[in-house]
Order: structure tokens, then sequence, then C-alpha cells
């Protein structure tokens, strides 16, 4: 096992090079120092700024220099566009605000949404299914911005207004635990709702795919009841489109959801990735690009291991 | 289902019940935490966060706003009296000045105090002292300070420039650090609390800089102790403090009353329509009125709408989607569902210039020739403003001949000069393209239109499209990246491009200095405007005070650029405000924002209807 791991690992480093490479390459197609210092800018200072972040060096350089900082975990280079603040502390206190929202967003669509695909699988071709496929349609078709401003709007604004009782914040996070259903839990409803449709129709199709399988006509034959072919067998066999379905997202939970972070006033990572786009800051850009790479990387690596502790063939191939 | 079998569904739904409970409860936990006690200013601030609170490294509005509740000027504006007029602040006069209006004599108020601060021995704020005046001034030429102020001082004090070269030049042929303690010819230090400025020549504006928030005095202790996180961590005279924890990054910043703040009071100057709307009832008060100042981010503007209609925060700008639902959109009057809560509406016109410029070194449209002259005038009579006013502003802007906005000597008028350009009136354009050679737009190339691609520009330039198609003059849009649109303009590439000029101080110099040709892009003359006499004029005025002669020569150079059409334009924006009824003393303005120390609350959420 540990042979694969490490043949992954090797697979994977000149990939992972080659994404420090181009993503380093792209930040400097326009000059990051003239597009930051805006229109009042003289070539002076230009020339002065490049050289106090070591831009004036050769490209090669600039990547061997990228590159040592990351391997030794070295996020100190500060921000342009806050000047005393770290990237690594952009980067240490924008995690957990996004994972507040992640994980339970996750963790409740995951199992929502595996429920109500074998719900809907069960009941196949009649009106329960039918009508949970519709839910579920109906779920995808409305974009994620609609049920923010619903949500907001009658789930924070509407009760304060109706009842005087602030259930949900309009906006805004606070750290600790006792403020995050005050905090989070709209966004992470919001967050369950919009995910819900997709998870649901694929878990369907997955369980529904199982259900002409060999192993459960065998299970049915042997007088196994039709719910405990579902809810033992066909689940236990359906955990790897499972476990891939889940693995996909992991990365997502770092970046976090751009649009609910913004709309909520919710510090996390993809919010701290967007302003520093807008407002082109090149060093947050560069090292939480090159962290989300890393993290991909390592998502990916995982989702093979887990492959391959499930069916060693996958190992053996 | 016999009993067995209901039995885990019930656990099932208890469990869920009491976890929905838990829940409840937390958040209502949260709730409690809402109400603070003392007097509480809850204030949007509509972008992610200010960038830094050190004086030289800001630049926007939003910098502007935190900063100058805990940095001070020389001089303030006067918080009730319009046109703006200032008044001392750090200074307990204002100051005298010669007769040739190059000495500048200040004398610093006694007894001011930096906020305590562990920079300080036993961390005790102390006393304000000429010496920091000239550091905090010094530092605007430290390149390692990375400033992007520098150019309110360029060529205004004497000796001042040559010591930045000299200093800059030292710290990059690494023969030595910026040495603060170098002399500067016009700084003269008299005793600790009184010093002179001598100027190169006359600058009119000097004054209006020295309350501009980038020339606010800092200490040297805190720069020194804070290096790269003094931009996070402010140590000034103002009345709120800030403390680095109360600083949550892109949520919201706590200021705390300084308790030893020097004697500031409420202003007894005012305007006679002040006394009707309250804002007169606690002059002679001391200041601040409030014991804290909670600023509170908005990215976007629905949480904010929102929250100002939840009185979450106390009051609000009218986001252009929300226009409709604050005011009724015929008479622009305050809904009367508003109304009955209490809640009053400001407006203020911003010292706004909002144009389509063209690149006077264009080979299509640039130049001074009749030709060329004759494309641009007649590309701006076929544009018509007051359809885009109507059709994304709710008609609330202002449409203005010249670059001069409203409410500044040299506004013409009822906003029409004599010399316009300004359209719709087709006919004369198409004159005008005929007899530059292009009747009925035949032989015109398309132009090349760039503009950012944020708010509505797309739809804009589908506007502007259309108008323009009119007389038969095609553009070719290029809607791309803000930073892009600065790159081509600033690169000269852009033949005709989409912008704005908001004033950073009240006087139209600031917007004519946009037309001076040494200014030319990278500038901020983007249009590459070089006309020798329109040079020599504005030399002229940059150092005349206010007079009708300096007023006469304003006009002039107007006209002069609007018979020149380097841009199409113009509009100024008007911002409106709503406010909750607790709020008290808020009078609107967009020229300065050290103004929350004037303000007042009283009881949260209690709307007249309600009581």
């Amino acid at each position: 096992m540990w042979s694969y791991i490490i043949r992954r690992l090797i697979y994977y480093i000149p990939v992972y090079l080659g994404v420090i490479l181009m993503v380093m390459a792209i930040l400097r197609i326009q000059d990051p120092v003239a597009i930051h210092l805006g229109k009042n800018a003289t070539p002076e200072k230009i020339a002065v700024t490049k050289k106090a972040f070591g831009l004036d060096k050769p490209f090669i350089t600039q990547y061997a220099t990228f590159l040592k900082k990351l391997v030794t975990f070295d996020f100190t280079e500060q921000s342009w566009d806050f000047p005393g603040v770290t990237v690594g502390s952009m980067i240490r206190r924008s995690i957990v605000p996004s994972l507040s929202i992640t994980v339970p967003a996750l963790i409740l669509t995951t199992i929502l949404s595996i429920c109500v695909g074998m719900i809907s699988a069960y009941y196949r071709g009649r009106t329960v299914d039918k009508t949970l496929v519709f839910f579920a349609v109906l779920g995808m078709c409305i974009s994620v911005l609609v049920y923010i401003i619903l949500g907001q709007y009658f789930g924070a604004y509407l009760i304060y207004k109706e009842t005087g009782h602030e259930l949900f914040a309009i906006q805004g996070y606070e750290p600790g635990l006792q403020y995050w259903a005050h905090y989070c839990l709209l966004p992470v409803m919001i967050s369950v709702i919009v995910a819900m449709g997709y998870d649901t129709r694929f878990y369907r199709a997955v369980m529904v795919e199982e259900t002409g399988r060999d192993y459960i006509k065998t299970a049915r034959a042997k007088g196994v009841t039709k719910r405990k072919v579902m809810f033992v067998h066909m689940l236990k066999n359906a955990m790897i489109p499972i476990v891939t379905q889940v693995m996909i997202t992991l990365p997502f939970l770092i970046t976090g959801s751009i649009v609910l972070e913004m709309y909520f006033g919710i510090p996390g990572m993809g919010r701290a990735l967007i302003m520093a786009v807008n407002a082109k800051d090149f060093p947050v850009i560069q090292a939480f690009t090159a962290v989300f790479a890393a993290l991909f990387i390592i998502t990916i690596i995982l989702t093979d291991v887990l492959y391959a502790l499930v069916d060693p063939r996958i190992r053996l191939s | 289902m016999n009993k067995t079998q209901h039995t885990p569904s019930v656990k099932w739904l208890a469990r869920t019940l009491h976890i929905a409970a838990v829940l409840a409860l937390l958040a209502c936990s949260s709730c409690s935490r809402i109400d603070e006690e003392g007097k509480v200013l809850r204030l949007p601030l509509r972008a992610d966060d200010p960038k830094s609170l050190d004086p030289v490294q800001g630049s926007t509005v939003y910098d502007n706003k935190a900063t100058c509740q805990v940095y001070e000027t020389l001089v303030q504006y006067k918080y009730l009296i319009r046109p703006p007029e200032l008044e001392p602040l750090l200074l307990s006069e204002m100051p005298t000045i010669s007769e040739d209006r190059l000495t500048y004599h200040f004398k610093l108020k006694p007894g001011v105090l930096f906020h305590d601060d562990p920079c300080f021995p036993d961390g005790k704020g102390r006393e304000l002292v000429t010496d920091d005046v000239f550091y905090s001034w010094k530092r605007m030429a430290d390149n390692g300070n990375n400033p992007k102020s520098w150019w309110l001082l360029k060529d205004t004090i004497k000796g001042f420039d040559e010591y930045r070269e000299q200093q800059n030049a030292a710290v990059e042929a690494q023969t030595g650090s910026f040495d603060y303690d170098a002399p500067v010819a016009g700084m003269q230090k008299i005793n600790d609390h009184e010093f002179r400025v001598i100027l190169k020549q006359p600058v009119q504006r000097f004054m209006w800089v020295l309350a501009m928030f980038q020339t606010a005095i800092v200490p040297r202790e805190a720069v020194e102790k804070y290096g790269d996180r003094f931009g996070r961590h402010p140590v000034g005279t103002g009345p709120f403090t800030l403390a680095e924890e109360d600083w949550r990054p892109g949520q919201r910043m706590v200021f705390y009353k300084n308790p030893s703040y020097h004697p500031c009071y409420y202003p007894t100057e005012h305007m006679p329509s002040d006394v009707a709307a309250g804002w007169t009832k606690d002059a002679g008060k001391r200041l601040p009125l409030v014991d804290r100042l909670e600023f509170q981010f908005f990215v976007q503007d629905q949480p904010m709408w929102l929250s100002f209609r939840t009185g979450k925060i106390d009051y609000t700008q009218v986001p252009d989607e929300y226009f409709d639902e604050a005011f009724l959109k015929r008479t622009k009057q305050l809904r009367p569902k508003l109304v009955r809560e209490g809640i009053t509406t400001q407006n203020v016109e911003l010292l706004d210039f909002i144009f389509r410029g063209f690149n006077m070194e264009d080979e299509l449209l640039g130049g001074y020739g009749e030709k060329q002259k004759k494309l641009r005038q007649a590309i701006s009579l076929a544009i018509d403003l007051d359809e885009f006013n109507e059709a994304f502003y709710s008609g609330i802007n202002t449409v203005y001949d010249g670059p001069i906005p409203p409410g500044l000597e040299g506004f013409p008028p009822d906003g029409k000069a004599d010399v316009s350009y300004r359209g719709p009136n087709l006919e004369r354009a198409r004159q005008l393209l005929a007899e530059a050679g292009y009747p009925e737009g035949k032989g015109l190339p398309r132009i090349e239109f760039y503009t950012s691609s944020g708010r509505n520009n797309v739809e804009q330039t589908e506007l502007l499209k259309r108008q323009l198609g009119k007389i038969n003059v095609e553009i070719n849009a290029q809607i791309v990246e803000f930073s892009t649109l600065i790159e081509k303009v600033h690169n000269k590439k852009a033949p005709f491009f989409g912008f704005a000029w908001g004033s950073d101080y009240p006087d139209a110099e600031n917007n004519l200095a946009l037309f001076y040709s040494p200014n030319a892009a990278p500038g901020s003359n983007s249009f590459n405007y070089s006309r020798p006499e329109y040079d020599r004029l504005y030399e002229q005025i940059r150092s005349m005070p206010p007079s009708p002669e300096r007023t006469e020569l304003y006009i002039k150079m107007r006209d002069m650029v609007i018979e020149d059409t380097p841009y199409t334009g113009s509009m100024g924006r008007t911002r409106f405000y709503l406010i909750n009824p607790w709020l008290k003393n808020f009078k609107v303005t967009e020229d300065f924002y050290n103004w929350p120390k004037y303000l007042d609350v009283t009881q949260r959420g209690v709307y007249p209807s309600e009581n």
C-alpha cells in the first residue's frame, strides 16, 4: 500500500510544479506592480516596488524562491492590499469560517441526499420517486443567488421584523460554537438546498444502477427483505461512487462557497481570494492558488488511496 | 404499524427536536450579545475593509473613513457649514500667512495627547509637538512607506522635493537609511508648539491638503515599534481609539471613545436651516458624543439594506436597486411608509465628474485641428446624458457642461455653459461630422471604446452604441477589467474610454489639473490634453487665492476644454441617504469623514409608530 501511495505522490509532484509554473506565469502576463499601484504610479515608483518584492529578478529565480517558500511553509510575505498582514495569517484566519459552513453543509447534504436518493430508488417509477426527482430538478434549476436573496429576506429580515427575534443574522460571523447557529445555519441550509438537487439525482442514479446487479438479485432470491437489500447490501456496494462524490467536494470545503461568503459577510477563503483578485493582491493570489492546488492534489491522492483500499484491483493495475 | 416499529422513529424525532431546541437556544444566546451598554453608533462601510490605517498608505474613501476616527489633521472642515470651510483641529488657531503667501506660521494646540499605548514610556500617550508634524509629513516622502499621497505635497514646500530625492537615493544606493532628522528648508521649528512652513510658490490647495487624512499626525514611537503592523495598530490623537483585536477583517471595526481626547466641542457656527433640522441642539457639548463607534462592512447591497431596515445600522446610502423601494419614482419623495417610521432622508451631490474621454494623441480622434475637433464635438452632441441618467440612475444625477462639478466655483449656472457641445443635438452633430470629413459617418472607421466591466457598464455601452448609431458613428466596445482599462489609458492605447474623477478637495483646481499637460498619462491627465495656453493658466490659478479673478480664469479654462472636447460629459452623482430616527446630528457630507464624533444616538430600534 505504501508503495502505491509513494507512486501516486511521485506522479503528482511534476503536476504540481507545472501548476505552480502556470499560475506564476499567468499572474505575470500583465505587470502586477503597475496594476496594483494604479493610475498615478510613476515608472520610478513601479521600479522601486518591483525591486522591493523581488519581481525584478529572472522568472526562474522567482519560481525557485516561491517553491522554497511553499516547501518550508513560509507564508510570511505581506499582502499588498493590506500592508502589515501576512499571507499566512490571511489563510489561517479564513479557514475556520469557511469550514464552519462547508463541513456541516457537506455532511448534511450527503446524508440527506443519500437518504432521499435511496427512497427515490426504492420507489422507482412511482409517484414518490417522481415527486422527489421533480423537486431535485427544481432545486437545481434555481440559482444559488435566488436562494440567498430569498433566504436573507424571509429567513433573516422578515422573521426579525415580524417577531422581534433575530433567529438568523442577515450577515456577519462570530467565532465560537455558541454563535454558529445564529450566523452560519442559514447559509448552511441554503447550501444544502442548492447541493441536494445535484446529489440526490446522482445518488438515485447510483442506487438504481446497483439494483440491477447480480448480488442484489441473489440476495432477493435468498429471501432478504427489500429494505435490507437496499440499506445494507446495496449501500455498502455503492460506497465507491459515494466516496468519489464526497472526495470531489473536499477541496471546496477549504475554498469555501464564494457567493455565500460574499452575501453573508463570512470572512472565508473564497471571499478572501475573490477580494484579492479584485484588488490585484499579487502575493495573496499566488499563495492561495498554490495552496488550493496542493489541496486538490492531496484530495486526488486520498481518493486514489481510498479506492485502493476499497478495491485492491485498482492498486494492482 | 405496531408499537415496536414506532419506537426508533419517535426517538429520532425526539433527538431531532432536542438538537433544534439547542440550536434555537444557541441562536437566542447570540441574540443577547447584540445589546451592549453605552451609546453606540453603528455605521455601515460599503466596502470589504479599509486597507491600512497608516495615513500615508491610505488612499480610498474607506481608508479615510476609518483613519480619521483615530488620527487628526492640523485643520478640519466645519461640520455644519456649506460650502465647505476650514477651521483649526490640532492647531490652536488658523495659521497666519505672509503677504507673499509663502510663509505659514502654525501654532499647535497645547495639551493634545496621543492615545495611551505601549509604544510610549509607561504606556501613557505623550503630548503632540512640532516634530510629530514634520515627521508625519516626511513619511510621505519615504518610498519605503509605499506612500500613495506624495503628490499632495509635491512641488509645494521649499526643499522638500530635494530632501525626498536625496533620502530615497541614499536608501536606493544603500549608502544610508532614510533620515527623518535631516532638515528641510521649508520646515522650520520655532518651539514644540510653533513652526513655520515656507512654500516654494504660493499653492492655494495647501490648506485643503492639510485637512486630508493623508497628512494626519502620527507618533514616531508607534511607527518604529509596530513597523509593518503600524497600519493595523493605529495610535493617534483622535476622538476614538482602535485596538488591533477590535478590527475584525471583513467584519467590523469597533472604536472606543478616547478618554483623554483634547477639548473639542460641538460647533455653534451653523447654517440657518440647521436649527429646524435639530442639528444645533448639542452646540457646545464636548466631543465625541458617543461611547463607541462600530463600522460594519458590507460588500453586497442587500445585507446593508436589510440591516438598515431592521435597525442594525443607523443610516444607509440608498443603493441604486433600492431607490424605488425608498422613494416614489415620480416625485423622488420618501415613501410614506418610511416617513411613518420616522426615517428621514438627505442627499448630497458628489464632487463628481463622470465622463467619456478621448485620447488627444490618437491618430483618428486626437489632435487640435478643426477636423478632429469637429469629430469629437459631433460625438459629444450625439450623446444624450439625460437618457443615461434616467435609464441607469433614476434621473437623480446632475448632467452639466465642463469638468467643474456642482458646488464649486466655475460650475456653469444650471449646468449649462455658453460654449456647449452637450447632446442630444443630432442635427448639429451630423453637420459637424460632415464638416469633419465624414458625411453621414462615411469613411469613419469604428472607434475603439474601452470601459470597465463593473456595475452596469455593459448596458450603458449598449445605450452609447445606439445613441452614436443615430449619426452613423460606430464603436467597437471593449469591456475590460478595471486594471486593463487603466493600463490601456496609461499606455495611451485607449482612443475613447469611460472614466470618472472624484475631487480630492472642494476646489475646481483639482479637476482642472486633469488637463494640465505635465500630468499626461500615466498621470491624471488621461486625455493627454496639451495646450500651452491652458498650462500657463493652470500654473497661474494654482497659486491664486479664491477671488472673482480666479473664478474668471476657471471659467476660461473650463470653456477652453469644452471647446476642444477632449471628453464628453459631464455627469455628477447624487447620493441619497436614509437615516433612522434615533440617529442625531447627522448632516450628510462626502467631503470629509471625521463627523462621527458629532453624532449621537437615542434608544435604538424605537420607531415612532411603535411608541
